[in-house]
């Protein structure tokens, strides 16, 4: 099925199989590797990338629903190479260890910061329950997002 | 020197570009960051190649049964299908995995995919190639396996009496056994005033379970015969001394190249099975072949962490409280194969006695294969596992006794004048100040007020309780451990190198031997060359990852047990220092004056006393490099150095089981406030505190973040995460739904903070460290049994793990593990 | 994480999901996707056809009755229940939404995935059995509804039927109600839960401890331990919780769901 949707601000249109989930169509199709699989259940979160808006696991979506969508994808936080603040925050706080999870990790951030610009401590957690880091035991990160936030 | 640092609300932070002497001990930004938080990093799966395959395992859906035939006609007859791999094809073109133990273990035979049987659920029986993810799923549905089921055996006891045994090669489920008998036990059993007798304990399967998978690009050069494994592979070195042999190649043949690797935790370390099928198909199919595994096959087939079972602890403690040693009989379960065990019969005498001054010590340990996942090195490997035995008896000792845990813990730690202290099997604990360290704990928890905030729980209806964990964290091993298992093994000793060289334009490259996932080697390596090159971190390019073919490593690289900062630190020092006297050394033939007159500062080599003479770098790159007409014949430098840094070490004596089998002891000194809702046994950890001293660090923030992450797996692997099974082996936790792994929300608020005992054996002052988060399990479970019990009442902890299930059974019936303790007073 | 083969259909109407749906023996309705997708990862189900439900307006919409009946579309995601203003008059729904997974899953997962995906693990069921809400069902043969209670048929099995989709779940009106839930970690997997609703008598419905959603009358509060007790629960015995700790775990969060729900929590 033909598939178009603006990732990043950029249209990109693709013949893709309905089985195709969104997360392999933007890391295997798009080459948009930022975006992570850390399991195959929908817990993880590392592949979190905001459709129209909307935060939401790649992996819990099909390609094909994503068409004539608007994608905000990791790839996109950064603008001609300067990182954003959140992202400036996590490495000067050492939120990321591997960085396997920090792309997701940076979408829930952004998505929230975005809804509640100045969230609480608890309010940053719920934010980011449902991504899994198993590096940093979320200290620096929540600690991150908070400075971000200020 | 020792110095106490509680670590302040707002890291300490560098702003990039900023210079100041001195770079160690600083926490300047972390050279990995910008890419990783663009999304820019490169992991294996992040590769693609022009007409590559993709594999997939067709997987046995047995614990253990016999293969009566494979059939994969079917897949191969699908559109897209590229090729297929079985078992049968496997046992003729390879020779089996080199196996570490003596016999019987050395005689079982483990192969790429499943030979004749399969031994766990998730085993693999073939592996099929597809043009795409999907269709190779598909493909791999359409092989037809006829098994022959088999029982099984799941418990590492049972497994002893060898009714159900897994490998007929070997005749038996025993791997190894051994029993290693140090001090004088009995004359200590006849001195004590109290005997106490613990019958049984259990530490948990889990896994730190890296959210990247495990997998790997491969590409065969039919010209050359090489394969180039783009894979996450965390010791390469020694996945090519098990996959060469077994592809019947040299070990040039085999090309190892990561750049990015999602977190490893030791659970990276025996993926050669994978990976030589990954070859096979490579090599057969003349296409690149990618294998990406997904979660749920990590928990099924991949790695767990040791199990163990510990039987028979019989303690001698005397009047004052003193402790005399221990006896144990441990059952070690390893799953189906053994891998890089047996190592884990012996690597848990590092620590032999704990944090303690325990002098007589008998272990009569054992290991066995269950048809369950195998087990790999996970974080804390073996260590963890005995270091949580020590802490439960320290704590069960002091409950029966009446003794206050932390007085009893003082009485008996190594204390700080004793060190380098000598273990009664002839390790050398460097450095520490344990009774300080849990002080600092103490103090952070508010520990003198905790009677104050029972009583506040209480009014709450809830329980507190406190516990505290006590470990080590030992690092840089000396491989002549595993002589003690096997003395043919030619195995001692330890090494890691590194690369710095002074390019053309005067760029500084660095080249390490190691496999980071996560660590910031990048980081760490350009404080240290900065600060003896005398220039800025920046100026430092370290290359990103690893690959063979930069040959800047050694038989023992690789990222694991704890030792970036001694022997990765270590060998980037020995390089730097010689390109810095390589450097001078230039200069002075530029100057015409001795090396000794050059200094290297602000990065220029220059005349000491004469700053306007000087040269930046890029000249000394430009003039050897590209205009050395008119050099001195005699100067042999090439602005380009590798240095092997190899920790002193001696080999091991055979017969008394001797010798000292790690450079480093990095000691960790957790203190955990739990609340128990005793109507439902859910809990909550409210306060937990973890201090680390480590030696010098290096780089503070990245020390703290380590803790950090190493805490809150150990809370996990306390709280939640067990891999357990049913009877006819099927996992039950083989994803992230059932298997919980802490959340944002779960993870209390942690404390930390440091005490600092430089090292006197490493280069850099520094110990190794990141692996002693399991201080986290001892507290939880100290914490627990505070809650649940007073002295001599109340149930006896004795898993390592404990859901909320566990501990609302031990609430309603005390008794069915607190006769599991005894106490003989004299 | 790697689908079979399965068509997909993105109908303009409900008419014509449900005609895609008698047409197709092996159509599954795709509502939030955030369990059937799962399952389909894991194989564990392959449907031939989805049927797409996203972006029917129809099936959206939160309304709130003159008389305070609670109209919820069923595909309403738990986000946007949580953040409506008409949904605060019974304001436990919105309560419990937040209370389920995750960001992400919230913000797609629908109130009509939850409760037609039937798993005993999920919250609202014992939740709309409590509440006394009614659902509402369209199929080839015209609607229909269903009182909460009736609609939950066994494990993964509701009253929605081969061929029929849930179009709307509508709660009436009252205030005084509550929720009680043990769960692995502080959003893990369910191991109980528990729904009260005080109307003078309370009613309460317990999650997790058979395949449908146990629903208990007791005459006051007090009242509510004996009526667990009484209700003879055989609960099934799992990785996370045997039958035994469940039984009892029921017995506590009805007492808390109820105290909840008379405001004592």
């Amino acid at each position: 099925m033909d598939v178009v949707a603006t990732v990043n601000g950029e249209r990109y249109e693709r013949d893709v199989e309905p089985r195709k989930l969104l997360i392999h169509f933007l890391r295997d199709d798009l080459d948009l590797t930022g975006s992570h699989v850390g399991c195959d259940t929908g817990n993880c979160g590392a592949c979190s990338v905001i459709v129209d808006g909307v935060l939401v696991k790649s992996c819990m979506m099909l390609a094909v629903q994503a068409d004539g969508s608007t994608i905000e994808t990791v790839e996109g936080l950064a603008q001609d190479g300067e990182l954003n603040g959140l992202q400036q925050s996590f490495s000067s706080h050492h939120a990321l260890q591997c960085g396997y999870c920090t792309p997701g990790m940076l979408m829930s951030a952004t998505a929230l910061l975005r809804q509640n610009p100045h969230p609480s401590e608890e309010e940053i957690r719920k934010g980011i329950q449902g991504n899994i880091c198993r590096c940093t035991g979320y200290v620096n990160i929540v600690e991150a997002i908070k400075a971000a936030a200020e | 020197m020792t110095e106490t640092t509680v670590t302040p609300e707002r890291p300490l932070v560098v702003e990039e570009g900023e210079t100041r002497p001195g770079f160690i001990g600083q926490n300047i930004p972390r050279k990995e960051d910008k890419r990783l938080v663009q999304g820019e990093g490169v992991f294996f799966d992040d590769m693609k190649r022009h007409e590559m395959g993709f594999v997939h395992f067709v997987r046995s859906p047995y614990a253990h049964a016999r293969i009566k035939s494979v059939d994969v006609s079917k897949a191969l007859e699908l559109d897209g299908v590229y090729g297929t791999l079985t078992g049968d094809e496997v046992a003729i073109l390879t020779d089996p995995f080199f196996e570490l133990s003596t016999p019987p273990g050395a005689n079982i035979k483990d192969y790429a995919l499943a030979v004749g049987k399969v031994r766990h659920v998730g085993d693999p029986v073939a592996a099929v190639v597809a043009r795409t993810r999907e269709l190779a799923r598909d493909a791999a549905e359409l092989v037809e396996v006829d098994y022959e089921p088999l029982p099984v055996v799941l418990d590492g006891e049972q497994a002893l009496a060898d009714e159900v045994v897994l490998h007929d090669d070997a005749g038996s489920n025993t791997v190894w056994s051994g029993t290693f008998d140090w001090g004088d036990f009995d004359a200590a059993l006849a001195d004590a005033d109290h005997v106490i007798r613990i019958e049984r304990l259990h530490f948990d399967r889990f896994s730190s379970t890296p959210l990247e998978c495990a997998g790997c690009l491969v590409e065969f050069n039919r010209g050359t015969g090489q394969w180039t494994i783009y894979g996450n592979h965390q010791m390469p070195g020694v996945g090519a001394i098990w996959m060469a042999p077994a592809l019947r190649v040299g070990l040039d043949k085999l090309r190892f190249v990561s750049q990015d690797i999602g977190g490893g935790f030791g659970n990276k370390i025996t993926l050669h099975p994978q990976f030589t099928a990954c070859c096979l198909l490579a090599r057969k199919l003349n296409r690149p072949v990618q294998w990406t595994e997904w979660r749920t096959d990590q928990h099924t087939a991949n790695t767990h962490g040791n199990e163990r079972t510990f039987l028979d602890i019989t303690v001698p403690v005397k009047a004052d409280g003193t402790m005399l040693g221990f006896s144990v009989r441990a059952i070690d379960d390893c799953g189906a194969f053994p891998r890089y065990e047996p190592l884990g019969c012996i690597i848990w005498a590092q620590v032999t006695p704990g944090c303690y001054r325990w002098r007589n010590v008998r272990v009569d340990f054992t290991q066995v294969c269950t048809n369950k996942s195998p087990v790999a090195p996970n974080r804390g490997y073996s260590r963890m596992q005995h270091l949580w035995l020590t802490e439960r008896i320290v704590d069960i000792v002091a409950g029966e006794l009446g003794l206050d845990p932390v007085d009893v813990r003082k009485k008996n730690y190594v204390k700080q004048e004793e060190f380098p202290y000598t273990t009664p099997n002839g390790c050398v604990y460097d450095s520490g100040d344990y009774a300080r360290c849990l002080d600092v704990a103490l103090d952070l928890i508010g520990y003198d007020s905790i009677e104050e905030k029972r009583r506040d729980a209480e009014s709450r209806g809830k329980l507190l309780g406190v516990g505290i964990g006590s470990t080590l964290d030992s690092g840089t091993n000396n491989f002549g451990q595993s002589m003690l298992l096997n003395p043919e093994l030619q195995f001692s000793g330890n090494n890691e190198v590194a690369t710095v060289k002074l390019d053309i334009f005067g760029e500084v490259v660095v080249t390490l031997g190691t496999v980071p996932q996560g660590q910031g080697h990048e980081t760490t390596t350009s404080q240290v060359v900065a600060d003896i090159l005398g220039c800025t971190p920046d100026e430092i390019n370290v290359r990103a990852g690893h690959d063979s073919y930069w040959n800047s490593h050694a038989g023992f690289s690789g990222t694991y047990a704890s030792q970036f900062a001694v022997t990765g630190l270590g060998a980037v020092k020995g390089a730097a220092d010689k390109l810095a006297g390589e450097m001078k050394q230039l200069a002075a033939a530029v100057f015409g004056v001795t090396p000794d007159d050059i200094e290297l500062a602000e990065s220029q080599a220059r005349m000491k006393g004469n700053p306007e003479a000087a040269l930046p770098f890029m000249a000394l790159g430009a003039i050897l490099n590209a205009n050395n007409a008119g050099l001195p014949e005699d100067m042999d430098i090439s602005l380009n150095v590798r240095h092997v840094y190899r920790p002193p070490f001696e080999k091991p004596d055979l017969e008394r089981k001797y010798g000292n089998l790690t450079l480093t002891y990095a000691s960790q000194f957790h203190a955990c406030v739990v609340e128990v809702d005793p109507e439902t046994g859910v809990y909550d950890i409210v306060d937990y505190a973890a201090v680390d001293d480590c030696g010098d660090r290096i780089h503070p923030q990245i020390v703290e973040g380590q803790v950090h992450g190493a805490t809150a797996q150990a809370l996990g692997a306390a709280t939640h995460e067990i891999f357990t099974y049913d009877e006819e082996g099927n996992l039950l936790t083989p994803n992230f739904y059932d298997y919980h792994v802490p959340h944002a929300l779960d993870m209390p608020p942690l404390k930390t903070g440091y005490v600092e005992s430089t090292s006197p054996f490493t280069p850099l002052g520094a110990k190794g460290m990141g692996e002693g988060g399991g201080a986290g399990i001892h507290a939880v479970c100290a914490a627990l049994q505070n809650a649940l019990g007073r002295r001599g009442e109340g149930p006896i902890v004795w898993r390592s793990c404990n859901p909320y299930h566990r501990v609302w059974e031990m609430l309603e019936q005390p008794e069915a593990s607190r006769r599991l303790v005894s106490v003989e007073s004299r | 994480m790697l689908l079979r083969e399965v068509e997909y259909a993105r109908p303009a109407s409900v008419q014509e999901a449900v005609r895609l749906l008698a047409e197709n023996d092996g159509a599954r309705v795709l509502a939030g996707g955030q369990t059937l997708i799962n399952v389909m990862k894991a194989r564990a189900a392959s449907p031939d056809m989805l049927v797409d439900l996203n972006g029917l307006d129809e099936l959206k919409g939160i309304d709130l009755a003159a008389d305070g009946t609670l109209s919820l579309g069923s595909m309403v995601t738990y986000s946007e229940l949580i953040a409506s203003a008409e949904a605060r008059a019974r304001p436990i729904v919105g309560d419990v939404c937040a209370q389920i997974a995750d960001v992400q899953v919230r913000n797609r997962g629908t109130i009509g995935g939850n409760v037609c995906s039937n798993d005993p693990t999920n919250h609202l069921p014992p939740l709309m059995v409590a509440l006394g809400a009614t659902m509402h069902i369209t199929g080839p043969n015209g609607d229909r509804t269903v009182p909460a209670e009736e609609f939950f048929l066994g494990v993964y099995m509701t009253a929605a039927g081969v061929g029929e989709l849930l179009t709307r779940i509508t709660v009436p009106p009252g205030k005084s109600d509550g929720f009680a839930a043990i769960t692995i970690g502080r959003d893990g997997t369910c191991i109980v839960n528990a729904a009260a609703s005080v109307n003078g008598g309370v009613r309460i419905a317990l999650g997790c401890v058979d395949a449908v959603p146990v629903l208990l009358r007791a005459d006051s509060p007090d009242a509510v331990g004996a009526a667990v007790e009484n209700a003879n629960l055989d609960p099934p015995s799992d990785v996370h919780a045997s039958g035994e700790y469940r039984r009892h775990l029921a017995e506590v969060v009805a007492r808390r769901a109820t105290a909840e729900a008379e405001g004592k929590s």
